[in-house]
């Protein structure tokens, strides 16, 4: 079913006219989308009138949650008039306390309710102009071949920079089939995330697939610098706060994207959630938002003609992330608590100076498109239509009927949910390209793990750097029998592998070396005189992690 | 309201068939069209009476096509092909809940030395691999086939991963004269109810050598442990063990006569051969199966000291006796141990 080729030149938009795309019609009429929003929250928000005073001490948590934020974690991007927003809540609440009867001060509670979801979705909505997105698609293609081929080059050489984009930035995939698609119903992009880097890589990758543009979620902190924040907020980025943790903030978010998504806009998310900390593949996701697909599609099917939606897992891969070190010292650090990665220090003038280093110094990468699936994880062929994994053609109306009867039911939409979830970690692992930068560094680790077998990965890690030397007659033998491996489990369909791996071993290893987080200051792989070293472990580490899972050590 | 589907006319299957007839109309499908015919004209099967709103048929097109929630009641040996020649017919609308108190086994249990746990799979499992089918539930508990065809007050439990299996599985089963719990822990619920077959072989086995209730009470209480362990190893919950499906099923099939794991027992006790016990019973009797299976995977490092004495006897020759003497000098652990993180 699936033919996989490369994009060698940016392809024409499937819908030529930005006018007619959804998420311009979507945007355009903000308010009539708004109140979708708003009415879908107030529509399955049983849980906040389960008991006659439920609303009113929800109220007050919300309230008492908002306070701490502002006052506990309070960020630059914050709104400053937003002390006085909540201060007028809290007054309303306290005019207004039940004097008699539990449940007396309903109404108002309700008015306050509404007040506060109109604020969030105010905070939340993204804006979609079509001049901000022509200039994108105009200019990021320079600014980025630019940025990904080396300075001198770029000013000798800076018209012929866009041509050689694709030398370093491969994009495969089915690349027909998800034009089609695009044509039959909604795309739902959910790439891996190992870097800010992603964000530029997938958008410029989907815009050279000619897709109409996507809406996303983009955290507030990215949001600092005022004129990048209009760019980001014109081009369909919709705002999440991930402090706010109550449940009617979360109910909000996950509104706002069903809507969106019955609205027929393309949507993307990334459902590791965030960046990989290890350098290895997700292992779990985050369900949250990912959820609203399934509820999207049974929308659809009552209301929009069955409309369907298509989840097209991507996976990114590069051979060099410039947060590597940064991330894996902080996995390594909170190693068995809980480690959330505070990011409010990445302020988005810092971000674009990051993003360009990388860019500079990238030897490249590659986005990589996995076949398309329904939002039951069931592969779509050229028709939309869903075949399960043994070859049955399937309706996903026939998913959410219980006899013979659409319902929305979210206990079994969350089943459904965790299903999807497994069926893209599945893609994530297929779809992988094996660079010849990951080759090396999983080799090299494991060959040094394999010697101290008995040492935990927090003493390899500390290693002393003569310890950790390896011949490259070792090292060469042991990539020669796991890449022997990786061509059988490419075959079995199991992973995929760059055309670097079919160099001949030296300029594979040789290349390999050279590539695998070349910009670090400290040097992840050298080949000198034969003698293969790393001034960095973690680096190390973190690089051979993308490989695990595959049941390769036992090769070693 | 739509008919309900069993599939099998085993003795459970029958029974079921009949305790659904209570609330609907029910579809019951045969292998070999002369027992639908033979039960659709004498009413009768296997020495039970079948109700007038049991219908026989033998065609599973018809059996999807009008029945959305089906029972398929299959020894586990013939589960696999059963799914396969149902499965052009199922789509992702079916609900379907089994009652099959067996694993599904990818390897040659004679030959293999050993099974990995992906070549292990409880009916649910197999379903979700072999059909396009997602609702899937199964159905256990103290259900003796012959007592529930007796009409005999009762109870058992639905598992799923979802709640409307559940809620459709109570709607169809409960009745006045039989109570239908919910719940969500399937592996535990599916593992509990295929363990038990063993421990009922060697309940038979104490009854036969004479032994009275404090010693079947040691044998049900440490087995229930021994079911946990092996239920953490397959990443099950120790809950489900609590239920009906655990405690509730080992009560009923270690103390009953009318089990056939207890008489496969009872008369490998009496110096029966399991060979000539399995021909003279003309039934399948699981428990031999899955002593077999639980050997093949001691490499887990599960504590499974009965099912261990119990492959000793029936596979390696040994007397009942000398298995019995090897249990009971095995080191003594803590009473509830089952409820340790790391047991």
């Amino acid at each position: 079913m699936s033919s996989r080729k490369s994009i060698e030149k940016p392809l024409p938009s499937v819908v030529e006219n930005i006018e007619e795309w959804p998420i311009y019609v979507t945007y355009k009429n903000k308010e009539e989308f708004l109140n979708k929003v708003k009415k879908h929250v107030l529509q399955h928000s049983s849980w906040l009138n389960k008991e006659p005073d439920t609303l009113r001490n929800e109220l007050k948590k919300i309230l008492y949650q908002e306070k701490i934020r502002l006052t506990k974690t309070p960020w630059k991007s914050d709104d400053p008039k937003e002390k006085l927003f909540w201060s007028g809540i809290k007054k309303q609440i306290r005019n207004q306390k039940p004097i008699e009867n539990r449940g007396d001060t309903q109404e108002v509670d309700e008015a306050i309710l509404n007040e506060i979801l109109d604020y969030y979705t105010d905070k939340m909505v993204a804006n979609f102009k079509p001049s901000t997105f022509k200039f994108t698609q105009k200019a990021l293609p320079f600014v980025y071949s630019r940025l990904i081929n080396s300075f001198p080059r770029i000013l000798s050489k800076i018209f012929s920079s866009v041509d050689k984009l694709y030398d370093r930035m491969k994009i495969t995939g089915d690349i027909d089939h998800i034009r089609k698609l695009q044509e039959m119903g909604t795309v739902v992009i959910v790439p891996t995330h190992y870097s800010n880097l992603d964000s530029p890589t997938i958008g410029l990758s989907l815009n050279n697939l000619g897709l109409s543009a996507f809406t996303y979620g983009a955290g507030i902190n990215l949001f600092t610098i005022k004129t990048l924040s209009k760019f980001m907020h014109n081009l369909g980025a919709y705002k999440v706060d991930r402090r706010r943790k109550h449940r009617l903030y979360i109910e909000t978010l996950k509104a706002y994207s069903t809507v969106a998504l019955t609205e027929n806009v393309n949507s993307l998310f990334y459902p590791g959630g965030s960046r990989s900390k290890t350098g290895k593949l997700e292992e779990k996701l985050k369900l949250g938002l990912l959820g609203t697909v399934i509820d999207a599609q049974r929308i659809n099917l009552v209301e929009n003609g069955g409309k369907k939606i298509f989840i097209i897992p991507v996976t990114l891969n590069y051979h060099y992330v410039l947060e590597a070190k940064k991330l894996i010292e902080s996995h390594l650090k909170n190693m068995g608590k809980e480690n959330y990665l505070e990011d409010e220090n990445t302020n988005s003038f810092g971000l674009i100076k990051r993003t360009y280093k990388v860019i500079t110094s990238n030897p490249g990468m590659t986005v990589s498109f996995a076949p398309a699936m329904d939002v039951f994880g069931n592969r779509v062929d050229e028709n939309g239509e869903s075949f399960c994994k043994i070859g049955n053609k399937v309706e996903v109306a026939d998913y959410f009927k219980l006899n013979g009867e659409i319902e929305r039911n979210v206990q079994r939409d969350s089943q459904y949910t965790q299903i999807l979830g497994e069926r893209i970690l599945e893609e994530f692992r297929e779809n992988t390209v094996v660079l010849s930068s990951n080759l090396v560094a999983f080799v090299a680790f494991q060959i040094i793990r394999k010697r101290f077998s008995q040492f935990s990965v927090f003493e390899i890690l500390s290693l002393p750097k003569d310890e950790t030397t390896i011949s490259e007659l070792e090292f060469k033998n042991v990539m020669e029998r796991i890449k022997d491996r990786l061509i059988k489990l490419d075959k079995e369909h199991k992973i995929l592998l760059s055309e670097d791996i079919d160099l001949n071993p030296q300029e594979l290893m040789t290349a390999g070396i050279q590539k695998v987080g070349s910009s670090h200051p400290k040097y992840v792989l050298k080949n000198k005189k034969g003698e293969i070293s790393t001034q960095s472990m973690k680096l190390l580490y973190y690089y051979h992690n993308k490989l695990t899972g595959y049941g390769l050590e036992e090769y070693v | 309201m739509q008919k309900v589907g069993v599939i099998g006319t085993g003795n459970f299957g029958l029974a079921l068939a009949n305790l659904l007839s209570i609330n609907r109309e029910v579809l019951i499908h045969a292998r070999r069209e002369e027992i639908a015919e033979k039960i659709n004209t004498t009413r009768e099967h296997k020495g039970q009476v079948i109700s007038e709103k049991v219908v026989a048929i033998s065609d599973f097109e018809e059996i999807t096509r009008e029945c959305k929630l089906i029972f398929p009641i299959v020894p586990s040996s013939n589960f696999k092909e059963m799914l396969v020649q149902l499965r052009p017919f199922l789509t992702p609308e079916h609900i379907l809940i089994h009652g099959t108190k067996g694993l599904h086994i990818e390897s040659d249990i004679n030959v293999v030395e050993e099974l990995q746990r992906h070549e292990v799979l409880t009916m649910s499992e197999l379903i979700l691999k072999e059909t396009s089918v997602v609702r899937v539930g199964c159905i256990a508990g103290p259900n003796l086939a012959k007592e529930l065809s007796d009409k005999q007050v009762g109870g058992t439990v639905v598992a799923s991963r979802y709640n409307d299996v559940i809620t459709e599985g109570k709607k169809a089963l409960h009745s006045s004269i039989f109570r239908v719990y919910g719940s969500n822990e399937v592996m535990g619920v599916e593992i509990a109810s295929v363990l038990k077959n063993y421990i009922a072989i060697a309940a038979g086995m104490l009854e036969g050598l004479g032994y009275g209730d404090n010693s079947k009470a040691l044998l049900i209480t440490r087995g229930m442990a021994e079911m946990i362990f092996f239920g953490k190893a397959f990443g099950a919950d120790e809950k489900a063990f609590m239920g009906l499906a655990g405690i509730g099923d080992l009560m009923a099939t270690c103390n009953s006569k009318l089990s056939r794991n207890f008489r496969v027992g009872y008369f490998l006790a009496q110096g029966k051969k399991p060979e000539e016990i399995l021909a003279d019973l003309n039934e399948v009797a699981e428990g031999i199966k899955t002593i077999k299976v639980v050997h093949l995977l001691r490499h887990y490092k599960f504590n499974s000291p009965l099912a261990d004495a119990l492959h000793k006897v029936i596979y390696e020759d040994w007397d009942i006796e000398k298995g019995l003497s090897y249990v009971m000098n095995l080191p003594v652990r803590d009473d509830t141990d089952f409820f340790n993180t790391n047991a």
